[in-house]
């Protein structure tokens, strides 16, 4: 297994406030044999884990809030939820004891969704980043590469399927079909492996990692890649459309 | 001749593991690391040359057998599949059952391609002889 260098390492030490904890954690997870890594917690941002993976719970219980259900609810059972074109939300019917009520979800706000998302970059180093990149870089032609540079974003058909997928940095890769001649958003593809940060775009690992995670799984197994996704409709602000 | 596979990690980017035939002690290594991953499971993509000069192509990793250092994998050609799953659709067309254009090359979270199931044929790749990716159990977000 290649090692980080020393001197790289080093280089970016004095400037990243958090490379001393991701070290940490690097040298504690090539103890245990955790293979892909520990995922770094962080203040008010909890993470979602893969209930299998080591240590999961723990890692999820990391700065979550308590559940602050309202007492007047809790006995409360939820009939349906549906998406309500007029009010562009959920919308959520519950039986409260004899009483059949109604409510809308409130679903995440796209920009707090970002800023989220940019708290978390707090968890990625740039020698990870970069090291994604480089192996992106030898999966992809010239082309696809050169666009996933300068936009974040590159597109590939599956010869499988003949389903074309965007896939993007930090946002769900979009499936699309143009099959009936007109093309259409099939589902925006959201999955991140060991886990992701609450209510952001953000995975554990850094953002191009994430990326050759989805380009894998399509290419080697399209089946499991929509098994392991969530499947958000492009209307979600989770599908960052 | 030397293969390998990228892990995707968490704390390091990427790291690599190298099926060296002249570096013995490395290779035992990779292949127990493989085979832990596996059992952990880990998504192991590898690239498989085709067939008769075809392009290569990615494959999911079934099993690895550490005694050879060699993966194992579906043996099936995800084109070809596509074309057969595509006549067998037809045929159940004209059978009068109920199908919608294209049901069967796009694919849903059921299952677009076939899965390895018992005594399906199998085809082994020498892990030194190609290079891959290896993914953690994830969470969809």
């Amino acid at each position: 297994m290649r090692v980080l260098p020393a001197v790289s390492a080093a280089l970016f030490d004095p400037l990243d406030g958090m490379s001393g904890l991701r070290n940490g954690l690097r040298a504690i997870a090539a103890e245990r044999g955790d293979w892909a890594g520990i995922p770094m917690i962080l203040d008010g941002s909890p993470l979602t884990i893969e209930p299998r993976y080591p240590h999961a719970e723990a890692l999820s219980e990391y700065g979550r809030k308590p559940d602050d259900a309202d007492d007047e609810l809790k006995d409360a059972k939820v009939r349906n939820v549906f998406w309500s074109w007029r009010y562009r939300t959920n919308v959520a019917i519950w039986n409260n004891g004899d009483k059949i009520e109604w409510g809308l979800l409130g679903g995440p706000h796209g920009l707090m969704m970002a800023l989220d998302t940019l708290k978390a970059s707090d968890a990625w180093g740039i020698e990870q980043e970069s090291r994604a990149v480089h192996t992106l870089g030898s999966l992809l032609r010239h082309r696809p590469f050169k666009q996933y540079l300068l936009t974040g974003m590159f597109m590939e058909t599956s010869p499988r399927s003949g389903v074309h997928y965007l896939f993007r940095k930090l946002r769900p890769t979009v499936a699309l079909s143009s099959r009936t001649g007109d093309t259409k958003v099939l589902a925006a593809l959201c999955m991140h492996p060991i886990g992701y940060y609450d209510g952001s775009w953000a995975g554990a690992m850094t953002p191009t990692d994430d990326v050759i995670a989805h380009l894998m799984l399509m290419r080697g197994d399209e089946a499991m890649l929509w098994r392991r996704c969530n499947q958000h409709p492009s209307f979600s602000k989770q599908a960052g459309l | 001749m030397s293969g390998g596979i990228g892990i995707l990690n968490v704390g390091a980017g990427d790291t690599k593991l190298t099926f060296d035939k002249n570096n013995p002690a490395e290779l035992i290594r990779s292949a127990r690391i493989v085979t832990d991953m596996l059992r952990r499971g880990y998504a192991l993509l590898i690239e498989v040359p085709g067939k008769k000069g075809a392009k290569p192509t990615y494959q999911r990793v079934h099993a690895f057998r550490e005694d050879t250092a060699s993966y194992i994998i579906a043996d099936l050609d995800p084109v070809q599949a596509a074309e057969a799953d595509k006549v067998e659709s037809n045929a159940q067309g004209q059978s009068g059952e109920e199908t919608t254009a294209g049901a069967a090359a796009e694919p849903t979270a059921e299952s677009p391609t076939p899965r390895l199931k018992p005594g399906r044929k199998t085809r082994t790749v020498p892990a030194s002889a190609t290079t891959g990716i290896a993914v953690a159990r994830s969470a969809g977000g």
